[in-house]
């Protein structure tokens, strides 16, 4: 009788696990490119991340005499994720900064609403809601943006709902939307920025895809020189870890710096090569 | 003089206790009246009756609070009331072994029948051996693991509680488990050892059985060892197998490893390796492609190598001896890619 009772456990565990028929894999890490994908960390995971932003390939700071860009360094970010569960996931950083922004330490915290089934649930829903803390020494230039009064000051907040949808194996498509919040701009600019975004992954084999990721602030002040960023790049899974070969305009590795520090143009030769590099670990 | 008493007293419960056990034994033999109580005999206890030795693993009775730890230990890697640490961070022993009986013939246990067997009960295709029936054998470890393994195995192959203190931190790369937890896991193999009715006895043998254990007559041991393995045996094969001759492609068992085999660890959200997949186009075309490589991408090179644990990589994937996938059912897997990725 126990042992049938264990047997009878099994089968029920086993139907259990398998009638979920979840979708995986819409993207093969946890960012698209810079900003969060839809993609989690498994319970107790914990990842190891490398983001590296190069200086332009061109322009007044490119071209040979920087090597195209890589004499400069544009933004590096080293940071921890871990996965709490599988359907939460915290992370913390530190990278250089870009602008005024330097010296961020940031967090995150993010949580899977909805994930796609093969028959039943349509998309991947994932909140992530992250805040960044510049910790250099302020500016005595009451005009700059870095010129901190307080400690709260120094934050900024991302909040936003990322949403995708693998179309077949090949293909996956996300769209996000969010708020993005600075407690101190400089007097042109604004606060607190709407922002859109989407990406487009094609995968060529199990291995190697094509991404785009483009993000639009919609209430962006005229009187500043802040651009959209946009970026192109190439994932390469190699098991246990993968790596993205990225082009982009905007300097920033985090979704808080750049959202509103991406003063970049690609017309005038100011985009640059980056790279991230990630390594799973067990726990 | 007090000191006197209470070692009489001890002594005769001890005498007492070894009476009862003993005449309970004798109590489920002299019973016997008919080949159908025999059945769900334990095979041990009646060649132990017969006249056999106890292995060094013998347990009189399955405790069976001890039976459901170790089956928890066993299944979720630590007690399902998380009361004791994890064995491995990387496994669980149902990633490589199976808890039930895997062929139809248990005298033979053929690759051909392992396959059809698994297929028939859709049982994961997995590359050690079940679980089921492990406390019957008398050597583990066996044959090219020592190869893999090196004098590591050699205090396994005649003593169970080592092999299984040699899996958890070898083979899952997990920590060394605790006399009570080694203890509980040889309960819950206790409850899934060979009972009379796995060994497919037929009526003659049963009624010989029968008359065997009434008369103490030792020659049912022979016709009971024959009718199961008492080794798994472990043969590693050729990094790069060569078709079998004769050979023709079965797709069927082909999906069947793949889907139950390769897939029972690296399918998608399982979290078990490195490397997850599905059985797409994308998956298969991939795989098609590494097949003439000679690396841990190749599918005959994994299956036939496996991976080793190395510094920074702890965890690793075991290899397929011939006894668990022959290079038939190797080539049905190559095929069943090839013809899927087009």
């Amino acid at each position: 009788m126990f042992k049938k009772s264990i047997v009878l456990i099994s089968i029920l565990l086993s139907g259990f696990s398998f009638s979920q028929d979840k979708i995986w894999d819409t993207f093969e890490g946890t960012r698209a490119l810079s900003n969060h994908s839809t993609e989690m960390l498994y319970k107790r995971n914990m990842e190891f991340r490398v983001s590296h932003k190069f200086g332009d390939i061109a322009g007044d700071n490119g071209g040979l005499q920087n090597f195209y860009g890589f004499d400069n360094l544009a933004d590096v970010r080293i940071a921890f994720e871990y996965g709490i569960t599988d359907n939460i996931n915290i992370g913390l950083g530190r990278s250089k900064g870009v602008n005024e922004r330097t010296g961020v330490v940031d967090m995150f915290g993010k949580i899977r609403l909805m994930q796609q089934e093969k028959k039943g649930k349509p998309l991947n829903i994932t909140y992530v809601s992250s805040l960044a803390f510049s910790y250099k020494e302020a500016s005595t230039d009451s005009t700059s943006s870095n010129y901190y009064q307080t400690p709260t000051e120094r934050l900024i907040f991302t909040n936003q709902l990322v949403i995708s949808r693998k179309v077949s194996d090949r293909l996956s498509l996300q769209f996000n939307a969010g708020y993005h919040h600075r407690n101190l701009v400089t007097f042109n600019d604004v606060n607190g920025l709407v922002f859109t975004g989407g990406v487009i992954r094609y995968r060529f084999t199990k291995t190697v895809g094509l991404i785009t990721e483009y993000n639009r602030v919609w209430n962006r002040s005229e009187d500043t020189e802040q651009k959209n960023p946009l970026a192109f790049g190439v994932e390469l899974l190699t098991g246990g870890h993968n790596f993205t070969l990225v082009v982009s305009n905007h300097q920033g590795v985090n979704e808080n710096i750049f959202l509103s520090n991406t003063t970049s143009d690609w017309l005038k030769g100011q985009w640059r090569i980056g790279f991230t590099i990630n390594r799973r670990f067990k726990l | 003089m007090k000191k006197a008493i209470i070692s009489f007293v001890l002594l005769m419960t001890l005498i007492v206790t070894l009476l009862s056990i003993d005449n309970m034994t004798k109590n489920r033999f002299s019973t016997l009246e008919k080949t159908n109580d025999l059945k769900e005999l334990s095979v041990l206890d009646v060649l132990l009756e017969l006249g056999e030795k106890k292995p060094n693993h013998y347990l009189i009775k399955a405790n069976q609070d001890s039976v459901l730890m170790g089956y928890e230990m066993v299944n979720f890697g630590q007690l399902k009331d998380k009361s004791n640490a994890r064995i491995s961070k990387f496994f669980v022993c149902t990633d490589c072994h199976n808890q039930v009986i895997e062929v139809a013939d248990l005298s033979a246990e053929t690759t051909d029948d392992r396959l059809s067997y698994g297929a028939k009960n859709d049982l994961p295709f997995l590359p050690a051996s079940t679980f089921y029936g492990m406390y019957n054998k008398t050597h583990w470890y066996n044959g090219d693991y020592a190869l893999k393994y090196g004098d590591l195995v050699k205090p396994t192959r005649d003593t169970l509680i080592n092999a299984i203190q040699l899996c958890a931190v070898q083979c899952s790369q997990g920590r060394s488990l605790k006399d009570w937890e080694l203890n509980a896991i040889m309960h819950y193999y206790k409850s899934i050892e060979f009972k009379i009715k796995d060994l497919n006895l037929n009526q003659s043998e049963l009624n010989q059985l029968l008359t065997d254990i009434a008369t103490h007559n030792t020659r049912s041991v022979e016709i009971l060892k024959s009718k199961y393995k008492s080794i798994n045996a472990a043969t590693f094969g050729d990094l790069q197998p060569k078709q079998p001759d004769n050979y023709s492609a079965d797709l069927k068992a082909g999906e069947y490893i793949f889907k139950n085999g390769c897939l029972h660890c690296h399918g998608m959200g399982k979290d078990i390796t490195n490397f997850e997949f599905d059985n797409d186009k994308l998956t298969l075309s991939f795989l098609e492609s590494k097949l003439k490589k000679h690396n841990s991408y190749s599918v005959p090179y994994i299956v036939r190598k496996g991976t080793y644990s190395v510094s920074g990589r702890k965890q690793y994937m075991p290899q397929y001896p011939l006894e668990k996938m022959s290079n038939t059912q190797l080539f049905d897997l190559i095929n069943y890619i090839k013809s899927q990725s087009k």
